[in-house]
């Protein structure tokens, strides 16, 4: 150790502690803090993979002149808004019925089964759904043996504009809805029984425990899961990308596809990282908002 | 009718939706079963078959027997791999510290490491992609296991110091007027006690890094290093998709995964749960 001795006495416990901290910081410094920096400053940049040149504004400029770009917001937020909703009301739904007092192993099978769509790729999840939704497939063929469907006049989910986001928006929803399951049955479990049975002695009925006992009770719960589950679906990709690819006619663009186009497609890495921005301005609030709520929960 | 008979036919009711929810809920995957077992031809009947009409191992024949597919498992469960060990390993350092000490700048740690969870990703992506090249490791499997673990850090460092705190210090403290050195009583004592976290934390990393593909798709081109979600991807052809192969593939690709949740399915929920309650 170089440092003078006086230092190290007065800094014993924060040089243990660095010691331990150092790899973490390092690595999240050089790879989370000085990319995000990066990004900020290209954003004021027209950057060409040969030259780079400052135009200041003009990106966010022309970003909030385009309407695709608005498209890809309102899409993103129709998307996100979908998707957390039903996956609210799914896992609830489902977590209720897990919370019942029937046969613990088949509720323990049950719960295992419901989980695996949630261990899947969201690439592997997107193409079953590809599959699931083409001309010739399943779901078509589900339509035609209720006969609602004409097989001489098959629907292509995925290929027209009025059906493909909210196709994409469905196949999110299955993949994603048994975290929401999980979390809400770790809730329900928390919550004492005896408020039941003292609303069982006051006559109660089923819709009032429910109203007054189990709602309040999974409070802090959902308002945890609704914000992260915004979050993490305002910023995806790959469901978008592998199952559209944003089409046809951008009618699925989302934010997170649109930056990667503009990037990696059109080369305009400056105005990708105007979007980039915008997007981490967006999600910001609603971060902000978790990351105070988990720091007075840690204390 | 009496209570008895009403509780009875309340409890059918649930049985009978809970099987209702899983037959729709399980139907994708069953759907994938069935095509994976199909020649392609059948696959594209319309209206289709519920029952495969020919029952063919093919698909998996092909997948199994091509050198090219059969590298992305070898290349993905290497990523994987070495993403779950290192950042468990830098994890439990920084877990450690943020759990035993009281330190200046503690709480603003805390603070960035949650927020680094809530990036949007993509915003990444650009800056990776120039780090990348600059540095000569596009196409490199390292690039993907730096920048997987950069994700999975700030996970794994919240729940192994949620857990840790919950151990008394008295058996390190106990370790280390024995003779131990800090980092071999943490080691002898502490990491033997909190193997519950450590096999959460550690599966979900390796779910996480074995499902990853937006920055497998901006970092990696060529075919010898690829991984498994690309190589899905790129069987969905323009013309004639190789369906059976596919699903077939996706079987593959999904089996690990669903196994390992047989079996530390406890672990896992674990993982699940912490991941958003991080205390």
């Amino acid at each position: 150790m170089l440092l003078p001795l006086s230092f190290r006495r007065r800094h014993r416990q924060e040089l243990r502690a660095y010691a331990y901290l150092w790899p973490a910081l390092v690595l999240l410094g050089l790879l989370m803090v000085w990319p995000l920096v990066q990004v900020v400053r290209m954003s004021f940049f027209e950057v060409t993979l040969q030259q780079q040149r400052f135009v200041g504004l003009a990106n966010y400029g022309e970003l909030l002149a385009t309407p695709l770009f608005w498209r890809a917001l309102m899409q993103t937020v129709l998307f996100t808004a979908g998707s957390v909703l039903l996956h609210l009301v799914t896992g609830l739904g489902l977590a209720l019925l897990l919370h019942t007092r029937i046969n613990a192993r088949f509720i323990a099978a049950m719960r295992g089964a419901l989980i695996i769509p949630w261990l899947l790729a969201p690439t592997v999840a997107g193409m079953i759904w590809v599959l699931m939704l083409a001309p010739f497939g399943v779901v078509n063929g589900l339509l035609m043996s209720l006969h609602l469907l004409d097989p001489a006049n098959t629907l292509n989910w995925l290929g027209s504009p009025d059906t493909a986001l909210a196709s994409v928006t469905a196949m999110n929803v299955w993949r994603a809805f048994p975290f929401f399951m999980v979390m809400l049955l770790a809730g329900l479990q928390a919550i004492p029984e005896v408020l039941y049975e003292a609303a069982d002695i006051d006559g109660a009925t089923a819709f009032d425990k429910f109203r007054y006992i189990t709602l309040p009770g999974l409070r802090g719960v959902i308002t945890t899961i609704v914000l992260l589950d915004s979050i993490w679906t305002f910023r995806a990709f790959d469901p978008v990308y592998v199952m559209t690819g944003g089409g046809p006619m951008n009618s699925s663009e989302v934010l997170a596809t649109a930056i990667y186009f503009d990037a990696f497609q059109k080369s305009r890495f400056g105005y990708a990282s105007a979007e980039a921005v915008v997007m981490f301005l967006i999600l910001f609030t609603a971060s902000a908002i978790y990351v105070r709520r988990t720091m007075r929960q840690i204390g | 009718m009496g209570r008895r008979a009403k509780r009875r036919l309340a409890h059918a009711a649930v049985y009978a939706l809970l099987i209702a929810a899983a037959v729709v809920m399980l139907f994708p995957i069953a759907w994938m079963l069935t095509v994976s077992v199909r020649p392609n031809i059948e696959v594209m009947k319309i209206p289709p078959d519920w029952i495969p009409q020919i029952f063919t191992l093919d698909a998996y024949r092909k997948v199994l027997s091509s050198p090219r597919y059969l590298k992305t498992f070898v290349n993905t469960y290497l990523v994987a791999l070495v993403v779950t060990f290192l950042s468990l390993a830098i994890g439990a350092l920084a877990g450690y510290a943020l759990a035993r000490f009281r330190f200046r700048g503690q709480r603003t740690v805390l603070m960035f490491l949650i927020t680094t969870q809530m990036f949007p990703l993509v915003l990444l992506c650009i800056p990776y992609f120039q780090m990348v090249v600059r540095l000569g490791l596009y196409d490199t499997l390292t690039a993907l296991v730096v920048v997987y673990t950069t994700f999975t850090v700030p996970f794994c460092t919240l729940m192994l110091r949620s857990y840790f705190a919950q151990i008394p210090k008295d058996m390190e403290e106990a370790a280390m007027v024995d003779g131990c050195t800090r980092l071999g009583a943490i080691r002898r004592t502490l990491l033997p006690l909190s193997y519950p976290a450590m096999i959460g934390a550690g599966i979900y990393t390796f779910l996480l890094a074995w499902n990853e593909f937006l920055f497998a798709v901006v970092l990696i081109e060529a075919w010898e290093k690829r991984v498994i979600t690309m190589a899905i991807y790129s069987l969905l052809a323009e013309f004639v998709t190789e369906w059976s192969m596919m699903m077939a593939y996706s079987v593959l690709a999904s089996a690990p995964l669903v196994l390992a949740f047989v079996f530390l399915q406890r672990y896992m929920v674990r993982g699940m749960t912490a991941g958003a309650v991080t205390q």
